[in-house]
């Protein structure tokens, strides 16, 4: 019998936290410039994140780099959560750049806002993948080369926006309905058609990168093992508790394909999976594992480059993500207050963008991180509890009242800029 | 055979007097719908003298028993003197001129139908009951259900009177099993009774169902958007904090209207409390109201607030989502288990509470969503699912007590 060689690894870790809405009231509303955000609450989460989970976990990583050298990995940072480094914690910026010397992390593109805008606006979705790109290359010097969307939303159109904007790959969940037994751990292909020409020439004007690229590999996450960490890790009542490098090294290897593609968020490490877990011995564990099987862990451009020959497709006609069981839009989509806040933002965008003024612009943004919207799904009063323990508010609607006086307030200050014009609906 | 309850409960009140006398005969309902039989007795102010009346209902499992009683749900020793005294002194003589002797006398009465009533189970309702429900069990040898729909605590803001309080401490310790209306009130049995929270099970209140359809009903043109509070006019409601939050509404929008339905000894104070907040235009006070006058006021009301400051459940509040009114609940109330879609804060947090009744006035899509999601949030709350919990507590009472035999 044939004695295979192993599949690589590639890790990529999200990193990102949003800023949190203060609690604003009715009476705030058109009076003045009120802050939209906790200042408070978000420098507190973002120091006890940095503490718990980005300086440890960077710290490990880098000993890892540095002493493996068939050791890789990849983040995506948010351009909201760089901006909160520079105001909150510097030395973790400081840490990431660190990363970025060893020449071994690789960062991905998103749109700087952790937004939804490819779902409602070409032209406001391509300035932000612009503005992240181009934050990226002033700190950590490298441009980047494959596009994740927030959240893993992914769809073939937006597989060849990405291509178009120059990125030669993209991320995407490996969504079971999709893949229809086919395995994760292959890189992809994406179908091919023409877009619109006014959807081209809008990229043409504001893409990210100089040029469009001739072809785009899609990478799959494989769920189930990156879950098993993301999730499960310290879940007694699992069967696979406690996992061990060896364990979760012999389930990557029964999997087989080319290249196993573990996906989640960078909090992972030390914040949701504490410290007491053994979250960290693990990780630190898995590349001494690794390498005595000859398993390396790449960097996505690395994985895309090995394996360009040889792709099945991935065709996803319908939009899907890694968030929740249904791996779509409803974390963000499911009930009509998310839906109507989300209509109600985009439709302000040529109102916005016409004054022409840094500040407003800026704080429309803001109101895009997709957590706001996050934030008031209502699904986990019925399945689940993910959604509430990542809601830093008591309820979804009061999450929707603090951005429905937050977004109230936005266009107030928008017909100050144009009173000529007859007010819009309040 | 159907399992026999003997019930000391309440009657279903004319008008609205509150939940009590509601969630009662939704029980007896439910119960029976699984087959349950049912003797039950009930302090009446308008049985006959001397005693006990039996009446006849078109319900075979259910026998019912009234006895002369001048009781009434959520009764305290004054406002129980205040009516003795009001009534012929022959009447207050003979049924208990102050509340412990209304007390003893239903219970001693109670124990003359125990002895020849043969239940399986002895199932009381609220502390006025639960004397009569430990001597029946005594005298029958039979477990007690002590079912707590609000506590003295809850009456009077965590100041009780003495002996009500040991009344109902008595209660839940001689009881086999307590029934609580919410995780909210089992909490208050724990940390303020002392009592093993693996004796309370908790058994929400429940609803008889939707007669109308939550789409508004009525043709009337309103101009003036209404937010309404049902309840009686007592600290526990907390109908002063509506005040305060209508207060505050009222400077940013005066066209709001506030309806207040219910009477108590509040309604003085809170009167006077309203003109002085210059809100004598845009309160009114409807006084207590029957139950088709509440369907009537919750048909036009645009947003119903549960101000309470210490609610073991809230009925009115599944009455309002039922005729698709969008709600404000205090986060210290049982109905807040069960009503997900709804806005949910501190009775003491009148500001955001007044944020909350603007937000949904203005805001068409919030409005139609709690609508529409709350609905469905209490549907599966029938009287009969909720009475087959019941139903199952009993069995397992009659059982472990045969097998301990």
């Amino acid at each position: 019998m044939n004695n295979p060689s192993p599949p690589s690894v590639c890790f990529y870790f999200q990193v990102h936290q949003p800023y949190r809405l203060r609690d604003m009231r009715i009476t705030d509303i058109g009076r003045g410039k009120p802050n939209y955000f906790d200042c408070e609450k978000n420098e507190e989460i973002f120091r006890k994140v940095a503490r718990k989970c980005y300086l440890p976990a960077n710290k490990l990583m880098k000993e890892l780099l540095m002493s493996y050298p068939d050791f890789s990995v990849s983040y995506s940072l948010s351009g909201i959560f760089i901006e909160q480094c520079k105001k909150y914690g510097t030395d973790v910026l400081e840490s990431f750049v660190e990363l970025a010397k060893t020449g071994k992390a690789e960062f991905l593109a998103e749109t700087y806002y952790h937004s939804l805008s490819s779902l409602k606006s070409i032209e406001e979705f391509c300035e932000q993948v612009s503005l992240h790109a181009e934050e990226i290359n002033n700190i950590f010097g490298q441009t980047p080369k494959v596009f994740r969307n927030t959240e893993l939303i992914y769809s073939n159109e937006l597989a060849q926006i990405a291509r178009l904007m120059g990125f030669k790959g993209i991320l995407a969940e490996g969504a079971d309905s999709i893949l229809k037994g086919r395995s994760p751990n292959n890189p992809f292909a994406v179908p091919e058609f023409t877009m619109p020409k006014q959807i081209t020439r809008i990229i043409e004007t504001k893409r990210p990168l100089s040029k469009e690229a001739d072809d785009i590999t899609v990478l799959l996450k494989n769920y189930k093992l990156s879950d098993d960490v993301a999730f499960r890790f310290s879940d007694k009542s699992w069967i696979g508790f406690p996992l061990t490098a060896e364990t979760f090294t012999d389930w990557l290897m029964e999997g087989g394909g080319r290249n196993v593609n573990l996906f989640m968020d960078y909090e992972t490490f030390g914040e949701h999976q504490w410290e007491d877990t053994g979250i960290f011995e693990f990780l630190r564990s898995l590349p001494a594992v690794w390498k005595s099987l000859g398993i390396s862990a790449l960097t996505p451009s690395e994985v895309i480059e090995k394996w360009k020959e040889e792709r099945d497709v991935f065709d996803s006609h319908s939009v899907i993500s890694w968030a929740d069981t249904e791996r779509d839009l409803s974390a963000w989509q499911e009930n009509l207050i998310q839906r109507s806040s989300l209509d109600d933002l985009y439709s302000l965008e040529s109102a916005i963008k016409e004054t022409g003024n840094g500040e407003l612009i800026e704080l429309w943004r803001l109101l895009q991180i997709s957590d706001h919207f996050y934030y008031m799904c209502t699904k986990y009063f019925s399945d689940g509890d993910v959604h509430k323990y990542f809601n830093p508010y008591e309820s979804p609607y009061e999450a929707y009242r603090r951005y429905s006086h937050a977004l109230h307030d936005i266009k107030e200050r928008l017909n100050s800029f144009r009173p000529s014009q007859c007010q819009d609906n309040l | 055979m159907p399992i026999h309850s003997l019930m000391f409960g309440w009657e279903y009140p004319p008008m609205n007097l509150g939940g009590l006398g509601v969630a009662c005969r939704g029980i007896v309902r439910g119960l029976t719908g699984n087959g349950v039989k049912i003797t039950l007795v009930l302090p009446s102010s308008g049985a006959q003298e001397n005693g006990v009346e039996i009446i006849s209902t078109d319900n075979p499992l259910i026998k019912t028993f009234r006895v002369k009683s001048m009781m009434s749900p959520y009764d305290n020793m004054k406002d129980y003197a205040l009516r003795a005294t009001s009534n012929p002194r022959k009447f207050a003589q003979m049924y208990g001129s102050d509340l412990q002797d209304a007390v003893e006398w239903f219970s001693d009465s109670g124990l003359e139908l125990a002895k020849k009533a043969d239940p399986d189970v002895i199932h009381c309702h609220d502390w006025m009951t639960y004397p009569a429900g430990m001597l029946a069990s005594k005298y029958c040898k039979k477990p007690l259900v002590a079912h707590i729909h609000a506590t003295e605590m809850d009456r009077t803001n965590f100041q009780p009177d003495q002996w009500i309080y040991d009344t109902e401490l008595g209660g839940f310790r001689s009881a086999d099993s307590i029934i609580a209306v919410s995780n909210y009130t089992k909490d208050i049995l724990v940390s303020h009774y002392g009592i093993p929270s693996d004796k309370i099970k908790v058994v929400h209140n429940g609803s008889d169902g939707i007669k109308h359809n939550p789409i508004k009903a009525g043709p009337i043109e309103r101009k003036n958007p209404l937010v309404l509070f049902l309840g009686r006019l007592t600290i526990q409601k907390g109908p002063a904090q509506f005040l305060e939050m209508a207060a505050k509404v009222n400077e940013i929008d005066p066209k709001v209207m506030f309806i207040i339905a219910g009477d108590g000894n509040m309604t003085g104070e809170l009167m006077t409390k309203a003109c002085e907040l210059g809100l004598s235009r845009n309160v009114i006070f409807a006084g207590r109201v029957s139950s088709s006058e509440a369907h009537h006021l919750y048909s036009h009301a645009d947003c119903f607030v549960m101000s309470s400051l210490s609610e073991p459940f809230g009925l009115v509040a599944l009455e309002a989502v039922e005729h698709g009114v969008p709600v404000i609940l205090t986060k210290q109330s049982g109905a807040s288990e069960v009503v997900n879609h709804a806005f949910k804060i501190d009775y003491w947090d009148t500001e955001k509470m007044a944020d909350c009744v603007l937000t949904i006035l203005k805001d068409k899509r919030l409005s139609k969503q709690l609508k529409s999601r709350a609905f469905k949030d209490i549907r599966h709350l029938t009287w009969e699912n909720q009475a087959a919990k019941i139903k199952s507590i009993y069995e397992n009472l009659i059982y472990s007590m045969k097998s301990s035999d």
